[in-house]
C-alpha cells in the first residue's frame, strides 16, 4: 500500500513542477523594421513591437524566444505552427483570419505615399518601392501598379536614393524613420495620408492557429499593460506620438 | 356538565407557518431587490473596468498626441534648421490623419487647422528663413486653442469616469435605503411576531397555568378570555370539562358519604357514624369543660308491635319516631339509630338535668303521637330513655351508663326517663302499663 502511494506521489510530482514552469513561447520578428522591430547598437533585438511582446510575455509569465524572419514569410510560417506568435503589426485581411488568430490590435496604423511634389498615386509611369509581403505591396498589385519590392523597410531607401523607383508606398512609422535620413530628406519627398480603408487601420499580433487559448492570454495582458503605464512608456521610448 | 363552546379560531401551527410563509416572501423579495442594486454596482464596475477605462485611457491618448501636435510646431518656430522644420512637419502630417485624431470630430478640425497652418509655415520658410516668426502671433493662438482642446478632451475623459460612478453611488444610496427597509421590516415582524406569540400564546398559557393551579370544587368553573388559537381553545374546553368533572365526582363523593353514614329506614345517622361525631363531640367538650349528656332510648314493646301489625307498620313507627326526634330536639344534638328500636342522643353543652327536658319533651311527644297505618288502623308508641352524663367518661363508659338507666326505664314500667343515678323530674314512671293503651 505504501510503495502504491510512493509511486503515484512520484507520478503526481513531475506535473506539479510542470504547473509551475513558465510556457515558452516561440516570437517571429523583424530587425529591420525600425522603430518597430530592430537590432540596437549592441545588436540585441529591439523597437516598440519588440518591447511590447517582451512586456506580454513578462504579465503572461512566459519564456519567449525571437525568432527573425521577413515581413513576407511571418503570416505563412504562423499559419503552418512554426512558431507560436507573430510579434509583427498585422492588418486583419479576411485572407489572414481564415490562416492565423489576431489578437486584439495594439496600434494603429496608416499608410503614406512619399514621393516628390506634384508624383501622384496611381500616375502612370511610376514604379513604387514596397515592403514584400505587405498591404502596401498588395494594393499596388492590384491597382496594376509597377512595383519594387524589398524585404525590410530598412531597405527602402536603398531604391528611393537610387532613383529606381519615383515614390514609395509605406507604413506609416516606417515611413518617421525614413524620414529621418538626411539623404532621403535631401529628396524632399512630400508625405500623402492614403485615406484607403485597408491601408489604415488597426494593426495586430498574429497567433498560432494551434495556440487558440493564447489570444484570451494576450489580450488580457495588452489591457493590463495599457493600463498600468507599460505601453505608454514603450510607446513613448520608440515613438513621437501615441499610436493607440 | 359543561357546555361545549364552539369558537372559530386558527391552529397555531397554520398560522405560525402562515406568518413564517410571508416573512419568506417579504424577505425574500428583499433580498433579490438588494441583490439587483448589488448587480446594478457590479455592473457599473464592470463598464468602467471594460468600456470606460479603456476610453479614458483613449482620451488620454487623444490629449497626449494634441499636445504633441502643439509641441512640434513650436518646434517649427524654435528652430532654425529647415530639415528639423521638415522633421516636425513630418509627425505633425502623422498625427494630424492618425486615426486617433480623427475619430474625434473636434481635435480633427483643430488638427487640420495645425496641419495646413504649419505647412504653410514651412513651406515660407523656404523661400525667407526669418518669415516664420512673423506667423508666430497666430501661431500663439492657435496653440492656445490646442491647448484649450486638449483639457476639453481630458476633462471629457474624467467625465466618463463620473457618469459610471454617479450610477454606482445612485445603487448603493438605493440599496442603503432598502437595507434600512428591510431592518426597519425586520423589526416590525420581530416585534410583531413577540406580540402575537405573547398574545395568543403566552397569556393563554398563563391563565391556563392559573385556572390548573386552582382548579377546585370550591372554585367557580374558569373562565378564560377569548382566544383565537384552536389548540389553546382545546385546553380551555379540556379544562372546563375537568372542572365539572371534579364537581361531579364531589357531588358523588357527597351522595356514597350520606348513604354510608345514614340508616336506611329512618335517614337518622348510623351507630358506626354517630360514634365517630359524638367521640369528637366529647372530647371538645371535655378538653373545655363543657358540659355533655348521652341518652339510650327504646321503642316500648315494639317487638309486640312487629309481630301483630307486620313489619310494614313497624317500620312505618321507627320513621316516624325518627320524624319526631327531629322535631323534637335542637339542631346540634346527634341522634342515630343504634340498633333494631334503640336509638342512642348526644346533647352538647347541656348538663343531664336539661337534657333530660329535652327528653321529656319528646317522650311527651311520641305518647302523644298516633300513626296512622296503610290499613286504616292507627297506633301509638311509647319511649322509654336512659340519661348520663358524659363530661368526665369516655363515649362508651357514658352509653353503659345511659343503657342502665334505660334499663331501669323498662324496670320501673316503660314510657319513663331515668337519669342516670336517679329518675328524672317530671317522669311517668307511674302512669299505667303501656301496652294496655296500644291495644
Amino acid at each position: 500500500m505504501l510503495s502504491r502511494l510512493c509511486l503515484l506521489l512520484a507520478c503526481l510530482l513531475p506535473v506539479g513542477a510542470a504547473a509551475g514552469a513558465e510556457q515558452a513561447l516561440r516570437v517571429l520578428v523583424l530587425d529591420d523594421a525600425p522603430p518597430l522591430s530592430y537590432r540596437d547598437e549592441s545588436g540585441q533585438l529591439t523597437g516598440f513591437n519588440v518591447e511590447i511582446v517582451r512586456a506580454i510575455c513578462r504579465e503572461i509569465q512566459a519564456s519567449c524566444q525571437f525568432e527573425v524572419t521577413t515581413q513576407g514569410a511571418v503570416v505563412d510560417a504562423i499559419a503552418q505552427g512554426k512558431a507560436d506568435i507573430a510579434g509583427v503589426g498585422l492588418q486583419q485581411t479576411a485572407e489572414r483570419q481564415g490562416k492565423l488568430i489576431f489578437a486584439k490590435a495594439h496600434y494603429r496604423s496608416q499608410s503614406l505615399w512619399l514621393a516628390p511634389r506634384g508624383v501622384q498615386p496611381g500616375q502612370p509611369g511610376l514604379r513604387v518601392a514596397v515592403v514584400g509581403g505587405s498591404e502596401q505591396e498588395s494594393y499596388a498589385r492590384r491597382q496594376g501598379w509597377a512595383t519594387l519590392a524589398v524585404d525590410t523597410h530598412g531597405e527602402l531607401a536603398a531604391p528611393l536614393l537610387a532613383r529606381q523607383v519615383q515614390a514609395a508606398m509605406v507604413p506609416m512609422v516606417s515611413a518617421l524613420h525614413l524620414h529621418k535620413s538626411p539623404a532621403v530628406r535631401q529628396l524632399d519627398l512630400v508625405p500623402l495620408v492614403m485615406r484607403i480603408p485597408e491601408l489604415a487601420g488597426d494593426l495586430a499580433f498574429g497567433i498560432s492557429p494551434r495556440r487558440p487559448a493564447l489570444k484570451e492570454e494576450i489580450d488580457a495582458a495588452l489591457d493590463r499593460i495599457k493600463r498600468n503605464g507599460t505601453y505608454d512608456r514603450i510607446n513613448s521610448r520608440f515613438l513621437p506620438f501615441r499610436v493607440s | 356538565m359543561s357546555v361545549l363552546i364552539k369558537q372559530r379560531g386558527f391552529y397555531a401551527s397554520r398560522a405560525f407557518a402562515l406568518l413564517a410563509a410571508i416573512f419568506l416572501v417579504i424577505f425574500g423579495t428583499a433580498v433579490v431587490l438588494l441583490a439587483l442594486d448589488q448587480q446594478r454596482v457590479i455592473d457599473a464596475n464592470s463598464r468602467l473596468q471594460a468600456q470606460t477605462v479603456p476610453e479614458i485611457i483613449r482620451y488620454q491618448r487623444l490629449a497626449r498626441n494634441l499636445e504633441q501636435l502643439r509641441q512640434e510646431g513650436e518646434r517649427i518656430f524654435a528652430v532654425n534648421s529647415h530639415a528639423s522644420r521638415q522633421q516636425s512637419m513630418f509627425v505633425v502630417t502623422l498625427i494630424a490623419s492618425h486615426p486617433s485624431i480623427l475619430e474625434h470630430p473636434g481635435a480633427t478640425q483643430l488638427a487640420r487647422e495645425t496641419e495646413q497652418f504649419l505647412g504653410e509655415v514651412v513651406r515660407q520658410s523656404i523661400r525667407d528663413d526669418s518669415r516664420p516668426a512673423t506667423f508666430y502671433g497666430e501661431w500663439q493662438r492657435l496653440a492656445a486653442r490646442l491647448g484649450t482642446q486638449v483639457d476639453d478632451v481630458s476633462i471629457q475623459g474624467v467625465d466618463l469616469v463620473t457618469s459610471d460612478l454617479n450610477v454606482a453611488t445612485e445603487a448603493m444610496r438605493l440599496a442603503r435605503y432598502k437595507l434600512m427597509g428591510v431592518l426597519l421590516l425586520f423589526g416590525l415582524f420581530l416585534l410583531a411576531f413577540v406580540v402575537l406569540v405573547r398574545r395568543h400564546l403566552i397569556k393563554p398559557l398563563q391563565a391556563i397555568d392559573r385556572a390548573l393551579s386552582n382548579l377546585s370544587v370550591v372554585q367557580p368553573a374558569p373562565e378564560f378570555l377569548p382566544t383565537a388559537m384552536r389548540e389553546i381553545q382545546a385546553v380551555e374546553e379540556a379544562i372546563r370539562e375537568q372542572h365539572a368533572l371534579l364537581i361531579q365526582n364531589d357531588q358523588a363523593r357527597h351522595v356514597l358519604e350520606k348513604l354510608a353514614n345514614k340508616d336506611g329506614l329512618t335517614g337518622l345517622m348510623n351507630r358506626r357514624h354517630f360514634m365517630q361525631i359524638a367521640e369528637v363531640e366529647l372530647q371538645r367538650a371535655q378538653r373545655y369543660r363543657r358540659p355533655v349528656t348521652v341518652a339510650m332510648a327504646d321503642l316500648d314493646y315494639f317487638k309486640k308491635l312487629n309481630d301483630t301489625y307486620g313489619h310494614a307498620a313497624g317500620d312505618l313507627v321507627l320513621k316516624t319516631f325518627a320524624d319526631l326526634v327531629r322535631e323534637a330536639l335542637r339542631q346540634s344534638d346527634l341522634v342515630c339509630r343504634y340498633g333494631g328500636e334503640e336509638f342512642a342522643f348526644l346533647f352538647p353543652e347541656i348538663p343531664p338535668g336539661d337534657a333530660a327536658k329535652l327528653a321529656e319533651r319528646l317522650r311527651l311527644r311520641c305518647a302523644e303521637t298516633e300513626v296512622a297505618l296503610p290499613d286504616g288502623r292507627a297506633v301509638k308508641v311509647t319511649v322509654s330513655i336512659g340519661l348520663a352524663d358524659a363530661s368526665e367518661c369516655p363515649i362508651e363508659i357514658a352509653l353503659k351508663h345511659a343503657d342502665e338507666a334505660l334499663y331501669d326505664a323498662k324496670h320501673r314500667g316503660r314510657n319513663t326517663i331515668v337519669l342516670a343515678g336517679g329518675v328524672a323530674e317530671g317522669s311517668q314512671a307511674s302512669s299505667e302499663p303501656y301496652n294496655a293503651r296500644l291495644f
